[in-house]
């Protein structure tokens, strides 16, 4: 009977030690920094200063009564969704255009070449339209050569364009990832579907609607949460291009962590907002994978 | 309702010919069915009837309407696929109702349109739900439903029973037997089963390699046969089919001599390919006419009604039907007599019927 107990421990504590490695590295990686984050919070000023006090919660009613935090928590949801429309509109469309029935060879170049922004970095991405949209750039030349502006537009540095150039250039980066995780979708999509559509006197929109969104719904789903997940804590694409600029316009979340770490120096107020950010993606995490423990 | 022609229907994918001009004649409220073996063409035939594949070369008319150039709404069709293709997302009641909000009609007269079909289908009950809670057999139903709702001037089926088991196929056969006889549409049915064509056609296309090799009623291509391939394809069990030479008194197989009063068409020397169905070798005891062969039994299939005995005459196996209480002994000897007056010849070469 012992033997049989003891086999039936062994038995079920296998699956856990096949995970035991990884669940040590992400466990020590991952634990010890989140530790010292949030317990840098905790204090007055750490690392520059030799002997930080610990001042409790003090740092996060601070950053909650800064209007800068705000305008950042602000930025940072209209980037966030901003982005994720942007990519979800343009990833579609252009996942319907590839997956159209057209000449093979050149259904492959295009899906090839529509992929290459998501392959670039985003300091690659981040200096090319710095260049594209800069005062004496490519962009303000064609739009002059139109005649659609006067004089050139400073789209990065005046305020009322940089949140929407940011967009602009996000979308451009985010849409491929989009792109491909609807374009399996579709090709999942069983043909009989669209022709019983047909049949059935559906147009394009009406099979669109009617079949083909259902039938992605769970893909868009999951996707635009990760996507949400991911542009939440963007932070090279914003500061490679606006830098959070012009003034505070399109300070976001991440920027201003930076901002507070590596140009002010204040690493505890820095690990504050770190903490928000965590909290928040955490949030958009759990959601996510509750959604994916649903559709398995 | 409306009678539908086909004329000289030819279908090329690229430089290859699939379909090499068919011509069928359906008339109104007729149930025809497409039949024969895989790749033959009776799939593609029926959706270029549907709008769903384009025409090469030949006319489809549907009515006094000719459909070639019309988008598959525009022509007055119903169609149910093989997997159903029901839309997922949606109830049972909106994948019926779909093709009549599409069409802006009153809703009211769809829910009216809807419910009586449910109640013609006995699936009331499944109206609310979705169809991935549904068996295969209800699925089926609501596919039929979706269909009729409708009330298109002609019917396509695509092998609607081929992912049914063995069982609800033939109930589902008869109860589309019975619609068809209730509604009266005219029918355009594929299957690859000659069961579900024999059971259900009012007209039988038999096809081969993209070409119509006979078409007529169901007791015209059983019992007369055009060619090699209709005689091997109808029936189950198949007609026995062997190679044969012909002689002055009948027909020679190996060694062994059929004599019977032969045509003036079979040609003494004359190699053929001989064939008899199984309900035409009888026992003695079942039937006491025909010509007696003895043959070496190996092995008998009981089906409750009758029995398939199988039979080795030299080095050739026949399959005979024999009543359910004959005690045929395994590996021994025993006569049964061919019905020569049902015996069947064709040319070795072309596989045409010499009558």
């Amino acid at each position: 009977m012992l033997k049989n107990i003891s086999n039936n421990i062994s038995n079920e504590s296998i699956p856990y030690l096949f995970l035991l490695p990884c669940l040590l590295i992400l466990g020590s990686l991952l634990s010890v920094p989140l530790y010292k984050v949030f317990e840098y919070s905790l204090y007055d000023n750490v690392i520059v200063q030799k002997d930080p006090t610990f001042v409790g919660l003090q740092n996060y009613q601070e950053i909650l009564g800064d209007i800068a935090f705000w305008k950042a928590t602000l930025n940072t949801i209209i980037f966030t969704v901003g982005s994720v429309i942007g990519h979800l509109i343009i990833g579609t469309g252009l996942a319907l255009l590839v997956n159209t029935d057209i000449n093979p060879k050149a259904r492959t170049v295009f899906r090839s070449l529509l992929i290459l922004p998501w392959i670039l970095t985003a300091v690659v991405v981040a200096v090319n339209w710095q260049l594209l949209l800069n005062p004496f750039g490519i962009i303000n030349y064609g739009l002059d050569k139109l005649g659609l502006i006067n004089e050139p537009l400073d789209w990065l540095g005046d305020p009322s364009l940089a949140m929407w150039s940011l967009l602009l250039i996000s979308t451009w980066r985010g849409y491929p990832f989009i792109m491909v995780s609807f374009l399996s979708g579709l090709q999942s999509v069983p043909k009989e579907l669209y022709e019983a559509a047909e049949l059935d006197g559906a147009g394009f929109f009406g099979k669109f609607w009617h079949v083909t969104i259902p039938q992605l719904k769970p893909v868009i789903y999951g996707v635009a949460l990760l996507d949400l997940i991911w542009t939440f804590q963007l932070f090279p694409l914003v500061w490679l291009t606006t830098g959070g600029g012009p003034g505070r316009e399109t300070e976001v979340l991440s920027t201003m962590t930076f901002r507070y770490a590596f140009v002010n120096f204040e690493f505890s107020k820095a690990s504050t907002v770190a903490v928000s950010i965590l909290i928040i993606s955490a949030a958009f995490t759990i959601f996510y994978l509750r959604n994916e423990k649903n559709r398995i | 309702m409306s009678k539908i022609d086909i004329k000289n229907l030819v279908k090329s994918f690229g430089n290859q010919e699939v379909l090499h001009g068919i011509d069928i004649s359906i008339s109104k409220g007729e149930f025809c069915v497409l039949v024969g073996p895989s790749g033959c063409g009776k799939s593609t035939t029926l959706r270029m009837v549907a709008g769903l594949e384009t025409i090469s070369g030949g006319e489809i008319s549907i009515g006094d309407r000719v459909v070639n150039g019309l988008k598959p709404r525009e022509r007055g069709i119903a169609m149910v696929f093989q997997n159903y293709a029901l839309y997922p997302s949606k109830t049972v009641f909106n994948n019926m109702a779909f093709s009549l909000q599409n069409l802006k009609i009153n809703k009211k007269i769809i829910d009216e349109k809807v419910l009586e079909t449910a109640k013609i289908l006995d699936i009331t009950e499944l109206l609310d739900r979705k169809p991935a809670t549904l068996s295969g057999g209800q699925r089926q139903r609501v596919a039929m439903g979706r269909a009729i709702v409708r009330d298109p001037e002609v019917f396509l089926f695509d092998e609607p029973l081929s992912n049914l088991d063995a069982q609800l196929r033939g109930q589902m056969r008869a109860e589309i037997k019975l619609l068809h006889q209730r509604l009266k549409n005219t029918v355009i049915y594929v299957t690859h089963d000659q069961v579900e064509a024999m059971t259900l056609a009012d007209k039988i296309v038999i096809m081969k390699d993209g070409k119509i090799e006979q078409q007529g009623t169901p007791n015209d291509v059983f019992n007369n046969p055009q060619t090699l391939f209709v005689a091997s394809f109808m029936g189950s069990p198949p007609m026995n089919l062997t190679n044969a030479t012909i002689f002055k008194d009948g027909v020679k197989i190996k060694n062994l001599e059929i004599n019977f009063k032969k045509s003036s068409n079979l040609k003494i020397d004359k190699n053929v390919v001989f064939g008899i169905r199984a309900d035409n070798i009888r026992l003695p005891e079942d039937d006491e006419s025909g010509i007696p062969v003895k043959g070496f039994v190996t092995l008998v299939e009981e089906l409750g009604t009758e029995n398939l005995a199988h039979f080795n005459v030299g080095d050739n196996n026949f399959i005979a039907k024999t009543n359910a209480q004959a005690k045929l002994k395994l590996n021994k000897e025993h006569f049964f007599n061919f019905n020569m007056k049902h015996a069947y010849f064709f040319d070795p070469e072309t596989g045409a019927r010499i009558s």
